[in-house]
């Protein structure tokens, strides 16, 4: 993808004041859910150190609230609680083991929070409710101004009794001190209100008050949003000014950038795969023409060339590389050594990091199931078996690796020729291409950990009892299931018949969503890519609910309204009959069908809320159902008198995480 | 029958009265055991005179952790040992609820499959479970007897089962869920019997074994249906010594305790009906929006229950038992079925709480409210003769601004502390906000809280005052005279949300509800709703419901979407349709002239119109702040700070109210 090359900037130090990183990998600041009471934890620090053995230049933390009436969710550091300094020393000592320097960011998330844990008015510059909390304001006087800016300091204080390298403010997208920044909250007309220079003097007076707590020796940064991407914020042109202002002070060593609102516009801040990497990349570039600081740049850098490429072009001077490194902490370390083809490369799908963030549970990676979990120890290997596994989807693919890397003997059987299983059907949309990495990635590891991996190969009882496993792992997966109501109907088939091409739907299409996430609107899409007029249906109240978890959503729904694919909610399906032959209509009105009316088909569907029938005229219904376990094998093998286990959809179908977090525990427990 | 507040035979044991506190969710727990802020919850309603208290939940086996904060029964035992110790003083009978929450559980914490009778997915999290095996069902039943035996062990009175709306056991029971070919789905009841039997046996006769029963699962083209929990009971009574009779299933966890919409005592009929079938040999408990303690007593005459939960009503007032025993129901601070801070199964674990009593779930940190302390007529004098007291001497009189919910509830703590309180109002009623919005299908009963605190500071001897318009001379004057002033001057509408929208009409929430639907132009409304929590979609209801054509304007992919806290959301979304309310969702006013508005969508930027002759307001508002600009440095309570929930103005008031008892420097 970045094309041949070798790594040219990547891992040159600089200096960042008064602070040398190694490198300019940088594990940038992201929530993990990890603390518990207030209090970072010694997962926390055994998941910093990970990052920091593997090859990251700089780690910063997770935010440390500045302040009592700051607590937006559960599971946020109390900096401003004087116990947190032990806990920071842990954190720091860990980091520092492996020669890496680790700044810790400062935080008042401002109006963009609620009261929900604190029992205290929410704080912000003007009563704005945040467009996700909702929950209105009190607008700041002089005298609580001066208390958050003295919250600053007091954790700066902590930090530096904590062994922290410098400290980052940030004030970029979930902020107090973006509150002031921006126009669309400070809507104030004293001397913190109005032009830029008064918006800006909280940020100011912060930067005043840290630096003097910090001293020489420690390194400040202050993050910066280039777009709020919301009406009447900030701007890229604001944001220079401020880069301009800050440089000025003469106080601050490094600029780090940011795009979006957390709470407007999350889905621009931690993209997914449908956002093409690079795209905040104007950021830095123009904060970097504008102020002689060190600029960090972010937004979906998978790569090290990539990355390596950013800093030749004078876009930044380090990259932050996060959801890179959560899926690999060894990153740096794999590109330093020249194995870049060795990362476990991230997939941007945002599924068990970014979309547990929001439902309060700590933060994992659908790849690596050690992420989240690195302070738990793995029991040690219990000697070396024989084992086999049936199934090379995900599941099958990460209990075999485990296995191996614990040393184990592993063959992998897979049916078809091709590994991956259903990932490699998903991966066949296009702007889904990116899942296919966590195929690619586990793929890799098995052959270079050296399992025997037979493609092509029907695993019958005999077949894996033959290769005398002292162990068996099943993960043969899943088959569709025919939904009650479809009959024997042709025109009704499910997603995997038209993703492996035993089905191909034209004209006007309704695909019914009963799983809510990718299946349905995949599908919708491919099939609107090839012509087809398409309606997704679902019984629930939202088409593709959990893309909201992964941040999906929002450039689903762009896309749909670009492609004419319609949504339609509170549906069941009912029925469905063929038509008498006479012209297909379909369900959007009017317009020449633009496929076959052969075999067309009237689909019933109940709106539940009001009990009433509908009907859909459709040349083809294609179906996002449940689908049932494939344990043929495993009622053939489970009394063999070997141990035999089940992972994933095999046991009962799910998603992709499931299958690897099994597979993994599986593997372990050998 | 008995008296509501009378002691009750239950197995080996007495329970001090026949009104129970049930299990729910509090988020309350230590990781997964039971903590000191459980045992301090629990023991207030033991204090306040329930005769039964069931605690939260515990899941019997690993396998099961439906949410984060979920107890696990296995690491519980010091918890109820401390829950146990705590009641015991007052002979509250403490049973410990059982359960496994099967398909209805959640993944996300233990990272394993979630268990069921059959692969069928639920119904809320979409997610697809396990069959069980025969093993699973082994050790489901040996995690039921393992967690009675850690129960008794602890002092406990004995279990309750949960066949609840939640409930592996219930999932058995229903076919909805059960399709299994073998034994556990010949006989859907199979399984529940052979848990009791195993309980049974480690509680022996004199321990008290009870169940939740579904029997209803609201859906009858597949699921539990009245008829055939009739069958259940009968079949299961003997096995047990209490029934609580509940209703709700996959499609409606949230009918168990549904908010102000679903009418009080739901469960009369249900539950007469079961108690009827097995002709009184077992208690049975009614549950279901029980918070009249005169609905409970008349179910207890009228031989529709033995015992009567009343669970959010003691959430609102712990002293319930207490206070209806002393011949004083009037004083039982009301529950007000608003759901809004009680119902806690949210990732986000917030405390369970209550917006009228925010001292609830908070047991262990908000100080209590000071018992009622007459105004003394005399005072010890330091030598220990008593002395006639001089007005001097007396406290001054404490002047509130303000006589919504924020302002009733700092008069209210302060009368209790014996302070004289003059609260004045410039309506010419007290109620402020709550009483204002109390209009419309599911929103009357809300008015409820205001009423209380108005009737308490009157017989407090709080002086209300209304009509009175405060000048800051007026506080001024209070100052001077060395009276402690307390603002809560409550809020006053946001700016429009168009702009520049010559000639089109903009009514702000309260003003429509309070003014009546007549007060609005003719033709159809657009409701404005960037909050997306009760009031919007209550609005655009009872404004269907006077005959207008109604357009609801949501950002959100839903219609009020904050109503998922409090069971509502699924109903309110089909009500709005079945009212023909057209949602707008996804979209924000971008524009309006008069007769139309224009709706944008809130991604794509797609517009259309919709016709409006007059935009109802239900966005947020400010602060109302004259006073308190004039005098910043005043204490200020409730929705003058920012204009928030009745839960921030009740905490804010009492605040205030203590801070100035305790001669503090009152927070600004």
């Amino acid at each position: 993808m970045s094309g041949a090359g070798t790594i040219r900037h990547l891992f040159t130090p600089l200096r960042l004041g008064p602070v040398t990183v190694p490198n300019r990998i940088v594990f940038s600041a992201h929530l993990t859910n990890y603390a518990e009471g207030g209090m970072p934890t010694d997962q926390h620090a055994a998941y910093y150190a990970a990052r920091a053995a593997g090859g990251a230049g700089l780690v910063i933390t997770e935010e440390h609230s500045t302040h009592r009436t700051d607590w937006p969710y559960e599971k946020l550091i109390h900096g401003f609680h004087p116990a947190v300094v032990p806990g920071y020393r842990r954190i720091t000592d860990a980091v520092h083991a492996h020669g890496v320097p680790i700044f810790a960011q400062l935080n008042h998330n401002g109006g963009q929070a609620s009261s929900m844990y604190s029992r205290l008015p929410v704080w912000a510059p003007s009563p704005v409710p945040d467009p996700l909390f909702r929950e209105v304001p009190k607008a700041v006087d002089e005298a609580e101004i001066a208390d958050v800016i003295a919250g600053y300091a007091t954790v700066a204080e902590h930090c530096r009794a904590g062994g922290f390298d410098g400290v980052e403010l940030q004030c970029s997208h979930s902020s107090i001190v973006r509150g002031f920044l921006s126009p669309a909250t400070n809507q104030r007309t004293d001397r913190y209100g109005g032009p830029l220079t008064n918006r800006a003097r909280l940020l100011l007076e912060i930067v005043d008050a840290v630096r003097s707590v910090l001293g020489e020796d420690l390194a400040l940064g202050v993050r910066l949003c280039g777009d709020e991407l919301i009406e009447g914020g900030t701007t890229i042109d604001d944001a220079v000014a401020v880069a301009r202002m800050v440089a000025a002070t003469g106080k601050v060593d490094y600029l780090n950038t940011s795009i979006g609102v957390a709470t407007a516009t999350l889905f621009m801040i931690e993209a997914s795969m449908q956002v093409p990497p690079g795209y905040a990349l104007f950021v830095p570039s123009a904060l970097r023409a504008a102020v002689d600081l060190p600029v960090v740049g972010v937004g979906r850098f998978k790569d090290p060339l990539q990355a390596d490429r950013a800093i030749d072009e004078g876009v930044c001077d380090l990259v932050g590389v996060v959801r890179g490194q959560i899926a690999d902490p060894d990153f740096g370390a794999k590109a330093r050594a020249g194995q870049a083809t060795d990362i476990r490369t991230c997939l941007s799908c945002n599924q068990e990091c970014v979309g547990r963030m929001g439902l309060n549970r700590w933060l994992g990676c659908i790849e690596n199931p050690l992420t989240g979990r690195e302070a738990v120890p793995l029991p040690p290997p219990r000697g070396r078996r024989r084992v086999v596994v049936v199934g090379g989807g995900p599941g099958g693919l990460q209990a075999a690796v485990t296995a191996a890397e614990r040393g184990h003997d592993v063959v992998l059987f897979e049916r078809q020729w091709r590994l991956g299983g259903q990932v490699q059907l998903a991966a066949s949309v296009p702007s889904r291409a990116e899942l296919l990495d966590l195929v690619r990635n586990l793929a890799a590891s098995a052959r270079r950990l050296g399992v025997d991996v037979r493609t092509g190969v029907e695993a019958t009882a005999d077949l894996v009892l033959g290769a005398q496993p002292d162990a068996i792992v099943l993960a043969t997966g899943s088959r569709p299931l025919r939904p009650w109501w479809a009959g024997d109907e042709q025109r009704v088939v499910d997603v995997r018949d038209v993703l492996e091409g035993r089905a191909e739907p034209h004209g006007t299409v309704v695909v019914v969503d009963e799983l809510g996430f990718h299946q349905a609107t995949s599908v919708a899409e491919l099939l609107a890519d090839r012509g087809c007029r398409v309606e997704v249906v679902t019984p629930g109240m939202v088409v593709g609910q959990d893309l909201g978890l992964t941040l999906d959503l929002e450039t689903w729904t762009m896309k749909a309204h670009r492609k004419g694919i319609r949504e339609s909610t509170d549906l069941v399906p009912m029925g469905v009959a063929p038509t008498d032959g006479a012209a297909s209509s379909g369900s959007t009105d009017g317009g020449a069908s633009s496929g076959s009316t052969d075999g067309a088909v009237v689909l019933t569907l109940q709106h539940h809320p009001t009990g009433t029938d509908e009907h859909r005229r459709c040349d083809w219904v294609v179906v996002a159902v449940h689908p049932q376990v494939d344990d043929e094998l495993w009622r053939a093998l489970r009394h063999c008198g070997q141990p035999v286990h089940r992972v994933g959809d095999c046991l009962a179908p799910r998603r992709a995480h499931a299958a690897v977090v099994e597979g993994h525990r599986v593997a372990v427990s050998l | 029958m008995g008296s509501l507040v009378e002691p009750v035979a239950v197995a080996g044991w007495t329970a001090p009265s026949r009104v129970v506190f049930g299990p729910h969710v509090t988020n309350l727990a230590t990781g997964r055991a039971l903590g000191p802020r459980h045992v301090a919850y629990y023991r207030e309603r033991a204090v306040g005179g329930a005769g039964v208290v069931v605690t939260e939940t515990a899941s019997v086996h690993p396998s099961d952790w439906p949410y984060e904060r979920a107890p696990l029964a296995s690491a519980c035992t010091p918890g109820w040992e401390a829950v146990a110790e705590a009641c015991r003083p007052f002979g509250t009978l403490v049973l410990a609820s059982l359960g496994h929450s099967g398909a209805q559980g959640s993944s996300a914490y233990g990272q394993e499959a979630l268990w069921a009778p059959s692969p069928v997915a639920d119904a809320v999290s979409r997610e697809l479970p396990r069959a069980m095996e025969d093993e699973d069902v082994i050790a489901l039943v040996a995690g039921f007897a393992d967690a009675t035996r850690r129960a008794v062990t602890a002092g406990l009175g004995g279990v309750e089962v949960d066949i609840g709306p939640r409930s592996l056991l219930r999932q058995f029971h229903s076919g909805l869920t059960n399709h299994r070919a073998d034994a556990y789905g010949a006989d859907r009841l199979r399984l529940t019997r052979e848990v009791l039997a195993a309980v049974r046996a480690e509680l022996g006769a004199a321990g008290v074994l009870a169940i939740r029963l579904c029997a209803d699962e609201l859906a009858p083209w597949a699921g539990v249906t009245p008829e055939q929990a009739r069958d259940h009971v009968v079949a299961l009574a003997p096995l047990v010594d209490l029934v609580t009779v509940v209703r709700g299933g996959p499609f409606t966890t949230s009918a168990e305790r549904p908010d102000a919409h679903t009418p009080p005592v739901f469960n009369r009929t249900l539950c007469a009906e079961l108690r009827g079938a097995i002709s009184g040999t077992t208690l049975v408990a009614l549950q279901g929006s029980v918070v009249d303690p005169a609905d409970a007593q008349r179910a207890l005459d009228d031989g529709t229950a033995d015992l009567v939960e009343m669970t959010r009503a003691q959430i609102a007032d712990p002293c319930l038992v207490r206070l209806v025993r002393a011949g004083t129901p009037e004083r039982v601070r009301p529950c007000i079925r608003c759901n809004q801070a009680c119902q806690v199964r949210d990732p986000r674990n917030p405390l369970v709480s209550c917006v009228g009593e925010p001292r609830s779930g908070y047991e262990t940190t908000e100080p209590p409210v000071p018992p009622v302390v007459p105004v003394p007529s005399v005072v010890p004098h330091p030598t220990g003769t008593p002395q006639p007291q001089t007005s001097a001497a007396r406290p001054p009189t404490v002047v509130v601004v303000g006589g919504g919910v924020a302002g009733l509830e700092c008069a209210r703590v302060l009368a209790h502390a014996g302070r004289r309180v003059r609260l004045l109002e410039r309506a010419t009623t007290v109620g402020g906000m709550a009483a204002r919005v109390a209009v419309g299908p599911g929103r009357t009963p809300l008015d409820a809280l205001a009423a209380w605190l108005e009737a308490e500071c009157r017989s407090l001897g709080v002086t209300i005052e209304t009509g009175v318009d405060v000048t800051v001379a007026d506080l001024d004057r209070a100052l001077a005279a060395r009276e402690p002033v307390v603002l809560a001057t409550g809020s006053r509408p946001g700016p429009p949300p168009v702009a520049d929208a010559a000639g089109v009409v903009f009514v702000d929430a309260p003003s429509a509800l309070s003014d009546g639907a007549s007060s609005l132009p003719d033709g159809p409304v657009v409701v404005h709703d960037p909050i997306g929590g009760p009031i919007g979609v209550a609005m655009a209801e009872w404004l269907a419901g006077e005959g207008r054509a109604v357009s609801l304007v949501t950002p959100d992919p839903v219609a009020g979407t904050l109503l998922s806290a409090t069971g509502d959301l699924a109903d309110a979304n089909a009500r709005l349709q079945r009212a023909g309310v057209r949602r707008e969702l996804r979209a924000r006013l971008r524009d309006a002239k008069p007769g139309t508005a224009v709706v944008e969508h809130v991604w794509t930027g797609e517009r259309h119109e919709v016709p409006c002759a007059v935009i109802v307001d239900c966005g947020s508002r400010l602060p109302e702040e004259t006073l308190a600009a004039a005098r910043p440095d005043l204490p200020r309570a409730g929705d003058c700070v920012a204009p928030r929930t009745v839960l921030e103005a009740v905490l804010e008031g009492r605040r205030r109210a203590l801070e100035v008892v305790a001669g503090e420097v009152p927070a600004r």
